[in-house]
């Protein structure tokens, strides 16, 4: 049994009639602890005249107020640091860790103790066994392992499981490659951003790691690992099989993971999770299909329950059925697809980040980008991509920016974007979540 | 709301092994309320934690561990 395809086969199986009854004993059981032992939780459900007991099963689900980033914020500013949402003693806390800060939000501060440890990293290992991966592979971490808890409870899922774990906290990019090298790691760990600078690095330095001995890579952290183009180039650099991940802070772990069927989606580990799909400005749910905000309940986090926490993830669910691995879990197909606040308005025509890496991506000569917004004129938004051109491809450039320029705009409703040549490694390099959004304008539209 | 007795949370019968995986978590658990040394305290506690992963897993219980 241990080495079928399945971490959990009892529930990655389980009928949906069988799922949502467990979801719905799992709900109620939270929703009586949230309300008994967290004041924020009782404060929500109190306005939202909602009583434990009117949650009996899955169907109550939407009698439950949502939970916002927002009112998490001001509960940890009122009452700091951590706010009133804890529902265990603080003195019950193993660690203490933040949201990653991108955002230029002020962080989240979340504790979890003995027991959300060993649930934060049981739940990587569904996705880590999923995609293929069991003990004898030596994984390694490209990983700063500071307060951004991003791939803690994934190095602590791979030694459960019984891989070698290789951490490189303290290591540089250089470092990094020749270790990856030298112990012949066969899993890497990393976000998508990451992964090329390293599969970069790796050829400056003369290692051919698509020879080498990673068979697959881990991504996490960016909407960018399930991007079809960003993947393939992904998978070239390495020589190695790419599969996405995605959690947050505010679950302290992953969510959703790719099976090694690879149906262009990610499986929602639903036995331990509901995530909705909402329409972002009604709150009303949508259907399989149409894109909408993840909405997240998390039966596994002891000191810090979540209830219908609004992420302003952008999704599209899509049945199980649409994956032939046997799971009976839905997925997100496209996995994230965007933040809700994401979207760049620029002379009245939405323009999402991740779709300008989906076109960008599809150019091999493209070495690193930056969507470069400003004013013009003191009146005028524009928009410009700056581009590093990769070694070989600098003679043909005029004719791939003409080109690159003409599918831009042409899957931006027409609008005019301008693509420009910078020097070589004059772009930022990221290790965690990238930011290729630089916003100069005087007047930022609507975003 | 927990699971019947000799049932997993869904209604159905628990299989031998299932049996025996809850036996050993209701016997952890009480060492819990014993006064034990840090080093077996802190042990226990370890293993309360990483057991209620296989006995969640399985719909065995829906309870919390207090640690």
């Amino acid at each position: 049994m241990t080495d079928g395809p399945y971490w959990n086969p009892k529930t990655e199986t389980l009928s949906r009639e069988d799922l949502q009854k467990l979801q719905g004993i799992r709900l109620s059981g939270l929703v009586e602890r949230a309300w008994h032992t967290s004041a924020f939780h009782r404060r929500l459900m109190d306005e939202a005249g909602v009583k434990p007991a009117d949650i009996q099963g899955f169907d109550d689900l939407r009698r439950l107020p949502f939970t916002t980033r927002d009112a998490w914020m001001d509960c940890q500013a009122e009452k700091p640091p951590y706010g009133d949402l804890l529902a265990q003693p603080r003195e019950s806390a193993i660690r203490y860790h933040t949201t990653s800060g991108t955002s230029g939000r002020t962080p989240l501060r979340v504790l979890d103790g003995r027991a959300d440890w060993k649930w934060i990293a049981e739940c990587w290992c569904y996705g880590f066994h999923g995609f293929g991966i069991r003990p004898r592979d030596r994984v390694f971490f490209a990983f700063s392992y500071g307060t951004f808890i991003g791939f803690w409870g994934a190095h602590y899922g791979t030694e459960k499981m019984g891989c070698l774990v290789l951490p490189s906290g303290n290591m540089n990019t250089t470092q990094r490659v020749h270790l990856i090298d030298e112990l012949q790691a066969t899993v890497v760990c990393a976000t998508p951003t990451y992964a090329l600078r390293l599969a970069q690095e790796g050829a400056s330095l003369g290692i051919d790691l698509a020879a080498g001995s990673v068979e697959r890579l881990i991504l996490s952290g960016e909407p960018a690992g399930s991007i079809p183009a960003t993947k393939k180039m992904i998978e070239k650099q390495w020589g190695a099989k790419a599969a996405d991940t995605a959690g947050m802070t505010e679950i302290g772990t992953i969510m959703m993971f790719e099976c090694e069927h690879q149906p262009g989606g990610t499986h929602i580990i639903e036995d331990h999770f509901i995530e909705e799909v909402i329409d972002p400005a009604t709150g009303e749910p949508v259907e399989y299909g149409e894109r909408g905000e993840r909405v997240v309940t998390s039966f596994g986090r002891g000191l810090i329950p979540l209830i219908r926490y609004r992420t302003r993830d952008l999704v599209i669910k899509a049945p199980a059925s649409n994956c032939s691995c046997g799971r009976t879990w839905d997925l997100y197909d496209g996995g994230i697809r965007g933040r809700v606040d994401d979207m760049l308005l620029v002379r009245g025509t939405n323009v999402y980040p991740r779709a300008v890496e989906a076109i960008v991506r599809e150019y091999p000569a493209v070495d690193e980008f930056q969507i470069h917004l400003y004013t013009a004129d003191g009146i005028r938004d524009e928009i410009e991509v700056l581009c590093e051109v990769r070694q070989g491809y600098e003679g043909q450039w005029e004719n791939i920016a003409r080109r690159l320029c003409d599918d831009l705009s042409s899957n931006n409703e027409g609008l005019g974007f301008h693509v420009e040549l910078v020097e070589a490694q004059s772009l930022p390099r990221f290790e965690l979540k990238a930011k290729r959004v630089k916003d100069d304008r005087t007047v930022k539209g609507d975003r | 709301m927990g699971a019947a007795r000799g049932k997993d949370l869904l209604g159905n019968d628990l299989t031998a092994e299932e049996v025996r995986l809850l036996a050993v978590w209701e016997q952890l658990k009480t060492l819990l309320d014993d006064d034990l040394p840090p080093s077996a305290r802190a042990a226990v506690e370890e293993a309360v934690a990483a057991l209620w992963q296989g006995v969640n897993d399985l719909a065995l219980t829906d309870e919390r561990p207090p640690v």
